[in-house]
């Protein structure tokens, strides 16, 4: 895979080719690409794929437990089709799905290739690693996952799961106990275990009894959460209707913008009231966004992309050399970044000084909506009471102004009715 | 850079797919049962194919 002036282009292996001369008049797969649920993929040339371009990349350790189980099934629900038609996908991977809006899309076209006969699914202990046990983790133990995959680009292995997950719960008797069981007694035995298999005749029908089986299993599961910090923050933060909606005109004052970054979006009433192509609408709270992915994926949108991401340390560049994963920066830079009501809790909440926060924003070249609260909003009142009083002494509007105007020149601010507010329209200096 | 893309199967996976399949395993289990228990008294070898 690579990319080359904007296009995302394919180049195919002699094999690859054989498999995509097949694939390309499956029934399943031009019905998948139709319906969107397949990435937009034509030959250009002998060898070479163009794939559509989606509007911006991200990761499972980005997504809210509703996204994995989306993904999830949106793999199974291809591979259960697929084998219909004598294919399989080679692996069972999370990164294979990338998102329009709310809507998964499905982009390793060179993950499918002809079944070969007596050949279980290779990917089941993949879909395991990084789709299962991290559902279950959440659904059966209430312990949010995106940690456990971004510490490991692999995922939970069958024997950490079966350490962390209640033996008693729905499909951890089999895919977790009994897989770690079988995958300690037969360690390096693969090459056997394939050749037996095959000779006793394994088929595909039973690949397709475990997905479908899969399917339902993955289904049920639903995430248990604890309290949440921010979920209904809108509704206990000091607004007021009609500051809302002052901030909704504030916004759509910025003007339009092909992409656009809702930095502590919260409920997604800013992201929705931008004029943007797209918006990557990103909070640290995994509740919050599950709940934001529900209403989105309800809604039927296709141009808000929620993520959990916490901005005091977001997304890394991971895997080989740091360069298979990116980081959230590195991913396609917005033209219009909105900061709402987030400043106060970077800057007290997480100790972010005013002008490497400024510093940052500065960075991504975007224009800017960003919002400021005073000492005595009732919101950096609670935060400011968790601290020591000379902490945050230098937390001030004039503070926080100076640094602004260091890096962007401020078009236009409003302050709102509440009297503590304040919002500001600014470019960043080049 | 494209992801690297290594995958283990594993066997203790490929095993557990058949328990997972249900009705449609018995044959299978059957059969890979039989033929482990030839092995283990010397009457198939483990290169023989049926």
């Amino acid at each position: 895979m690579y990319s080359s002036d904007g296009e995302v282009l394919r180049e195919l292996s002699p094999r690859g080719q054989e498999d995509w001369d097949a694939l390309e008049s499956a029934r399943f797969f031009r019905r998948a690409i139709e319906g969107g649920r397949i990435v937009a993929t034509e030959e250009v040339e002998p060898g070479v794929l163009r794939h559509e371009r989606l509007p911006f990349v991200s990761y499972p350790y980005e997504w809210p437990f509703e996204m994995l189980r989306e993904a999830a099934l949106l793999q199974l629900e291809l591979l259960d089709e697929a084998l219909s038609e004598g294919f399989v996908l080679k692996d069972g991977s999370p990164y294979n799905v990338q998102w329009r809006g709310s809507e998964p899309v499905f982009v390793d076209v060179g993950s499918f290739e002809r079944l070969r006969e007596g050949e279980p699914w290779a990917g089941y202990r993949q879909f395991c690693a990084l789709f299962l046990y991290p559902l279950m983790l959440q659904a059966y133990r209430g312990v949010a996952p995106q940690p456990f995959l971004r510490g490991s680009l692999e995922g939970i292995e069958p024997s950490q799961a079966r350490a962390l997950l209640p033996r008693f719960r729905r499909g951890v008797l089999t895919h977790v106990v009994l897989h770690d069981r079988l995958e300690a007694k037969h360690a390096a035995r693969e090459r056997d275990v394939r050749s037996e298999l095959k000779a006793a005749g394994f088929k595909k029908e039973l690949i397709q009894a475990n997905v479908r089986k899969l399917r339902k299993l993955v289904t049920r599961l639903s995430p248990k959460r604890g309290r949440s910090e921010w979920a209904g923050y809108r509704e206990a933060a000091p607004y007021t209707d009609e500051d809302a909606e002052r901030k909704e005109r504030f916004v759509r004052s910025a003007g339009a913008a092909r992409l656009a970054w809702d930095l502590g979006a919260n409920d997604g009433r800013f992201s929705r009231a931008l004029d943007a192509e797209y918006v990557v609408a990103v909070d640290g709270d995994e509740r919050v966004v599950g709940e934001l992915y529900r209403a989105l994926r309800t809604e039927g949108s296709k141009t808000i992309l929620p993520l959990v991401v916490d901005l005091a340390d977001a997304s890394p560049a991971r895997g080989w050399r740091g360069v298979e994963r990116r980081r959230l920066e590195e991913r396609g830079r917005p033209d219009l970044v909105l900061c709402l009501a987030l400043v106060h809790h970077l800057a007290i909440g997480r100790n972010v000084p005013f002008a490497e926060l400024v510093g940052w924003l500065q960075g991504l070249g975007a224009r800017l909506v960003i919002e400021f609260a005073d000492r005595d909003d009732p919101m950096v009142q609670r935060l400011l009471a968790a601290k020591r009083a000379e902490v945050h002494e230098s937390y001030g509007r004039e503070e926080f102004e100076r640094a602004l105007r260091e890096g962007f020149q401020v078009t236009r601010s409003e302050e709102l009715g509440s009297g503590t507010r304040t919002l500001y329209l600014a470019t960043p200096r080049l | 850079m494209a992801p690297l893309n290594y995958l283990d199967a594993g066997s203790g996976s490929m095993l557990l797919q058949i328990v997972l399949g249900g009705a449609a395993a018995i044959g299978v289990t059957a059969k890979l049962t039989w033929r482990r228990f030839l092995r283990t008294l010397r009457i198939r070898r483990d290169d023989d194919e049926t």
